[in-house]
């Protein structure tokens, strides 16, 4: 079974050597489970070692901020009921803007303003890491902190999106005997499968409809309407159909190759991307579409507003705790996640060229707030009515509202509306 | 024991909304294991706020604390000791 997940490793990992390393880590942690943790802890940053021994200083930064992380973790066990202990996430967010906005304030091309900006690029990697290792402060104490370490630099790879949650979550999940470790690993095995398949099909996907059939990308499209020479009208909403099942088959397959290899690892953790388009409401596809990402807006900005704000008043509660996690949390995710566009274009045109995706958010916002809301409601029956209908009108939103979504930030929002409108034949 | 089944209901008609008809144990897993959402747990805080008094604000919020019925009628009873 290792040796099958080995080889198709090999599909994702262009060097076959590097995909027979990861598989002889799985086998050692596979034959001697009790390493495991260790294992996860010390391969990840023996790998950041050999990377960057040449660049000591981007090493040591590297390394100084994991250090940071796990004397962070130590303070809020050791402090629960300190300020810093009661809201180490809230100190955290707020010590990282800073770092930002110290970095925005240093000379351009001096040493400190080299060290801070590689100090923000690194701590963008570890943010939502730490923060779950903070959090995770509330669950049974570990008997020792291996786990965390290793959840800040995960073996199986990561987005700056933590996969799968943090040490506390994998604690939960991790297979306890031979017997689970097998049905683990044989899901992990599956999963990779359906993940190779998946890319595959992207690959044909991209090649006959971007490249045989030459319908644009959502962001040319976009640009052709800007300079005044739009594309036809129907090639306008084939690129944002398109668009939005390339976003799903772009999230699967890396949610899937992440979750396959931390499930060969032994830890039986959910798919990020599950049947996304059998949702019967906004909210529902949110949770199937990226899982991870929308655990991360939950626990860190949801929850807290949620169980903090407006207690008597349910339906103002589930909205003002929406926006909190999809306006605010989102819009700062991104926002630092893109630090390059604050670095080169400064903080204010950086929040200012991020305008469109602020719609983006709000949008989605208000989206999932009426999705909650109505999920309370009756729920017609049927499968017109019941099954059709609704996954239709879920994907429409999700299709129109990635306008918004533009990765690039050129775009502003006017020319975003006007482009929106120009699908329904609206001109202005 | 009485308050034991009023959660076990309350559990099961989340897990009947979600189309889940499946047995339910007390010891089942919800929140870990995928049967129960997010949207879902936000139900289970304001049933227990408004038939338990429970303050999530005051004692801290993790969902190991609400992942079972097990694990919420423990926080139930620990929160009616406090009391």
């Amino acid at each position: 079974m290792l040796a099958t997940f080995g080889l198709g490793l090999c599909y994702f990992v262009p060097n076959p050597f590097i995909a027979m390393f990861f598989t002889s880590i799985l086998a050692f942690m596979t034959f001697m489970p009790e390493y495991r943790h260790f294992i996860l802890a010390v391969t990840p940053i023996a790998i950041v070692i050999l990377q960057s021994f040449k660049e000591p200083l981007l090493l040591g930064l590297n390394l100084a901020v994991m250090a940071l992380g796990i004397v962070l973790y130590w303070c809020t066990r050791r402090w629960p009921e300190s300020r810093f202990g009661q809201r180490p996430v809230a100190f955290l967010l707020t010590g990282f803007t800073a770092l930002i906005v110290f970095a925005c304030a240093a000379t351009p091309r001096s040493l400190s303003y080299s060290i801070l900006w590689d100090l923000v690029g690194f701590m963008t990697s570890y943010i939502w890491f730490i923060a779950y290792a903070l959090i995770d402060r509330s669950s049974k104490p570990a008997r020792d902190l291996t786990l965390e370490l290793a959840t800040f630099h995960p073996l199986w790879g990561s987005s700056t999106v933590p996969f799968p949650k943090g040490a506390a979550y994998l604690r939960r999940i991790e297979a306890q005997d031979p017997e689970r470790l097998a049905i683990v690993q044989l899901k992990g095995l599956k999963l990779l499968a359906w993940a190779i398949l998946l890319a595959v099909f992207q690959n044909l996907w991209y090649g006959f409809f971007h490249g045989y059939l030459r319908i644009p990308m959502p962001d040319q499209a976009l640009a052709m309407s800007v300079r005044g020479t739009p594309v036809a009208w129907h090639l306008r909403w084939e690129c944002q159909i398109l668009a939005f099942f390339e976003l799903i088959l772009g999230f699967s397959v890396m949610g899937h190759r992440f979750i396959s290899f931390c499930r060969m690892a032994g830890f039986n953790a959910l798919r990020s991307t599950y049947r996304p388009l059998s949702a019967t409401t906004i909210i529902e596809f949110f949770n199937r579409f990226y899982y991870y990402f929308k655990e991360l807006l939950v626990d860190f900005f949801f929850y807290p507003t949620f169980l903090r704000y407006w207690k008597g008043h349910r339906r103002l509660r589930t909205v003002f705790a929406t926006f909190a996690a999809v306006l605010v949390g989102d819009s700062f995710f991104h926002l630092t996640r893109d630090w390059q566009f604050i670095q080169r274009d400064g903080l204010w045109h950086a929040i200012m060229g991020y305008q469109a995706s602020f719609v983006y958010n709000a949008a989605l916002a208000t989206g999932l707030s009426v999705s909650q809301l109505r999920k309370r409601g009756h729920r017609p029956t049927g499968f017109f009515r019941g099954r059709l209908l609704p996954t239709f009108g879920v994907c429409l939103f999700y299709t129109l509202v990635i306008v918004f979504g533009s990765e690039g930030r050129q775009f502003s929002v006017v020319q975003t509306l006007k482009y929106l409108a120009s699908l329904f034949f609206i001109r202005w | 024991m009485k308050g034991k089944q009023e959660i076990h209901e309350f559990v099961q008609s989340l897990l009947t909304g979600n189309g889940d008809n499946g047995s339910l144990a007390d010891d089942d897993s919800l929140l870990i294991s995928g049967r129960l959402q997010s949207v879902d747990a936000v139900e289970i805080v304001v049933f227990l706020e408004e038939n338990f008094g429970i303050d999530f604000a005051q004692i801290g919020f993790d969902r190991d604390q609400i992942d079972s019925i097990d694990a919420i009628y423990a926080l139930v009873e620990a929160a009616t000791n406090r009391n």
